[in-house]
């Protein structure tokens, strides 16, 4: 019974308060519209440039995961041509600490394709052996269909963005690499059934057709000059090797590695995989800092106009100050009744600018071309970052008006004019 | 019930190198139940001493003794607490916040004290108690000077205070206004024994009081028991 009826009270005080909140921010409707609009512009620039950085994070937290799980070998510098002989896969196999190494093909599947500035990965052919899937960092999984048959010739899985791109469900037929519109007379390319679609991954994979080992010879041969390609055996040759340690290493063991690989495997050149996660996590932070500093510019001037406005509303109420002081407010009630009004002008602001923000993204993502890669992400992360930053800056532009507040003298406010 | 003592209370301002004494060294006791108007020209330092007497004004020297307690020892938050629990205010301009409505008005003083508990039907009584109980949603704005008055009354009065101060409660409403609001203050101190100090320039609320105080010049120059007004 006193429990229901301290409930009682304690509604019967809080639902005026914040009301009184809510109808001072409505009493000057222009004013605090004008104010709220500085937050949501600045918020709205803050979900939008933040949810392209974390697109692009995304992107690179999958070339982390997946370069960051083996150790990339190629030619050796200064090698005209960026192939390896095979048989470097079995020397390599023998090294210690190695658990697993693959050769690896990949080709542009539009070759001559004007480059364009872009987000994503171009799209791409990648063959590999199914096997390597178990090993890698990324793994991928499958929307639809299945693996490329063991042994088989002829298959293709495609990434998500690239059988968008092209409109593909499972059985069609693709061919590969793309025809230009140029095509001189001598290009060739292949018919693939499509087999698999894989899932989503926001990051390379989406963009990759992959292959089997021995198509992926086939193409590596068309590739090649006329004058040179009956001379080669590119069953013998491969353009790279992927290197996997033991499950659970970490990057340091695969640093150790690629040394030992360098060592003790002549011909190759092994790079330390923490050379190329470094590069990635340096390209994203600047990436980020940049979006998000002219983000956060944007946001800050919207919080000088909350400033503002909360000292205008300081001065119309003085009296009102004055009067709550009579009646028991002490000085941080008042404080905290000003600068939660400002919290709630943060709030509001935070609200619809993600509100926006998060609609303009979406349609901006559903109505991209087929084929190019998504510009948006929106995450967890970035939500409660714009809204918390949006109430965060209120509360802090509040500080300083509700200060002056707070501190003024209630029989000289009580008395103002 | 409050008992205020008041002991060579003094209050001083700095305006350039002149220095007014807004109240120069009042002595006098209030008693529980008091019903006590306080006199004098402008400038004599009747709104001193109720700003004082609020607990709004540090005195520059003497005593204020609230129920005992000298409230020149305490801070700024524990006034404020005084003032919340013990202390209702009436202003000549009744003050009422335009974004909240009536009940809301009236329900203010509950959000600074602790003890809230059955504060809102306490805000409805004493709404139903000046005859504003059909009033309750509207907003101030939409009441007569009377009425808001009323309004004023009822909120200095919902957390049961032993102390009333009102500055020029009938400065701003007409004649048969002022009756009503001089019988509802003569209720408050007889029926719920609230000691009232009342300000005023208006005879016929000083002459309704059972003490009158008269201020010169920041002194007290009169204090005397009203004679009971005749029936007529």
């Amino acid at each position: 019974m006193t429990q229901v009826r301290n409930k009682r009270a304690a509604e019967a005080w809080y639902s005026p308060y914040l009301m009184e909140i809510f109808r001072n921010i409505s009493r000057r409707k222009l004013r605090s519209f004008l104010t709220i609009s500085g937050i949501v512009i600045g918020v709205l620039a803050l979900t939008t440039m933040g949810a392209i950085a974390e697109n692009f994070n995304a992107l690179l937290d999958g070339g982390v995961k997946y370069f960051g799980s083996n150790v990339q070998v190629g030619a050796p510098d200064g090698q005209s041509a960026a192939l390896l002989p095979i048989s470097k896969v079995e020397e390599i196999e023998k090294v210690d600490g190695v658990a697993a190494a693959f050769p690896s093909y990949g080709f542009a599947a539009k070759p001559g394709a004007v480059a364009s500035v872009s987000f994503g990965v171009p799209d791409t052919i990648i063959a590999s052996d199914p096997a390597e899937n178990e090993w890698a960092g990324i793994k991928v999984t499958f929307a639809q269909g299945h693996q490329i048959d063991a042994g088989s010739t002829g298959q293709v899985v495609l990434g998500s963005t690239i059988d968008k791109e092209f409109n593909k469900k499972i059985g069609d037929t693709i061919d590969l690499p793309v025809r230009p519109a140029d095509a001189k007379p001598d290009f060739i390319n292949h018919p693939f059934q499509v087999v698999g679609i894989l899932n989503r991954t926001l990051t390379a994979p989406d963009s990759f057709a992959y292959i089997n080992i021995a198509d992926g010879q086939a193409l590596l041969k068309d590739s090649l000059p006329i004058a040179i390609r009956d001379q080669i055996d590119v069953k013998q040759i491969t353009e790279g090797i992927n290197v996997y340690g033991k499950p659970g290493i970490s990057l340091s063991g695969l640093d150790q590695i690629a040394d030992r690989i360098n060592a003790q495997v002549t011909g190759v050149k092994a790079t330390r995989p923490s050379v190329i996660v470094s590069s990635f996590k340096s390209g994203g932070a600047i990436f980020t800092g940049i979006t998000t500093a002219a983000a956060l510019l944007a946001l800050v001037i919207g919080g000088l106009s909350v400033v503002n406005t909360m000292f205008m509303a300081v001065a119309e109420r003085v009296r009102e100050i004055g009067l709550k002081k009579a009646v028991g407010a002490t000085t941080r009630h008042i404080m905290g009744e000003f600068l939660l009004e400002a919290t709630v002008i943060g709030g509001l602001g935070g609200i619809i600018g993600y509100g926006i923000g998060a609609v303009i993204t979406i349609i901006a993502n559903a109505t991209a071309p087929p084929g190019q890669s998504t510009l948006f992400l929106l995450t967890l992360r970035l939500t409660l970052f714009a809204l918390g930053f949006a109430i965060a800056l209120g509360a802090v532009a509040g500080i300083l008006p509700a200060w002056r507040a707070a501190r003024l003298d209630p029989v000289t406010a009580l008395r103002n004019q | 019930m409050a008992n205020l003592q008041l002991k060579e209370l003094t209050k001083h301002y700095k305006q350039g190198k002149t220095v007014i004494k807004a109240l120069d060294g009042v002595t006098l006791d209030i008693g529980d139940g008091e019903f006590v108007a306080v006199v004098g020209r402008s400038g004599s330092g009747k709104t001193t001493m109720l700003d004082m007497l609020g607990l709004l004004l540090r005195p520059t020297a003497g005593k204020l003794i609230v129920d005992g307690v000298d409230t020149g020892a305490l801070g700024d938050r524990d006034l404020a607490h005084l003032r919340g629990s013990k202390i209702g205010f009436v202003f000549q301009e009744y003050n009422l916040l335009p974004s909240l409505n009536v009940l809301e008005n009236v329900m203010l003083p509950l959000r600074y004290v602790k003890d809230r508990t059955d504060g809102r039907k306490r805000a409805e009584d004493l709404l139903d108690r000046v005859g504003l109980s059909d009033r309750v949603r509207h907003r101030a704005t939409e009441l007569s000077g009377g009425q808001q008055q009323r309004v004023a009354i009822a909120r200095s009065m919902v957390n049961q205070p032993s102390l009333i101060l009102l500055d020029e409660p009938t400065g701003a409403v007409d004649t048969e206004t002022a009756e009503q609001l001089i019988s509802l203050l003569k209720s408050l101190n007889q029926q719920d024994k609230v000691t009232i100090v009342v300000v005023t320039h208006d005879l016929d609320v000083a002459k309704e009081a059972k003490r009158q105080i008269r201020l010169k010049d920041g002194k007290v120059v009169a204090d005397e028991a009203v004679a009971p007004v005749p029936i007529a």
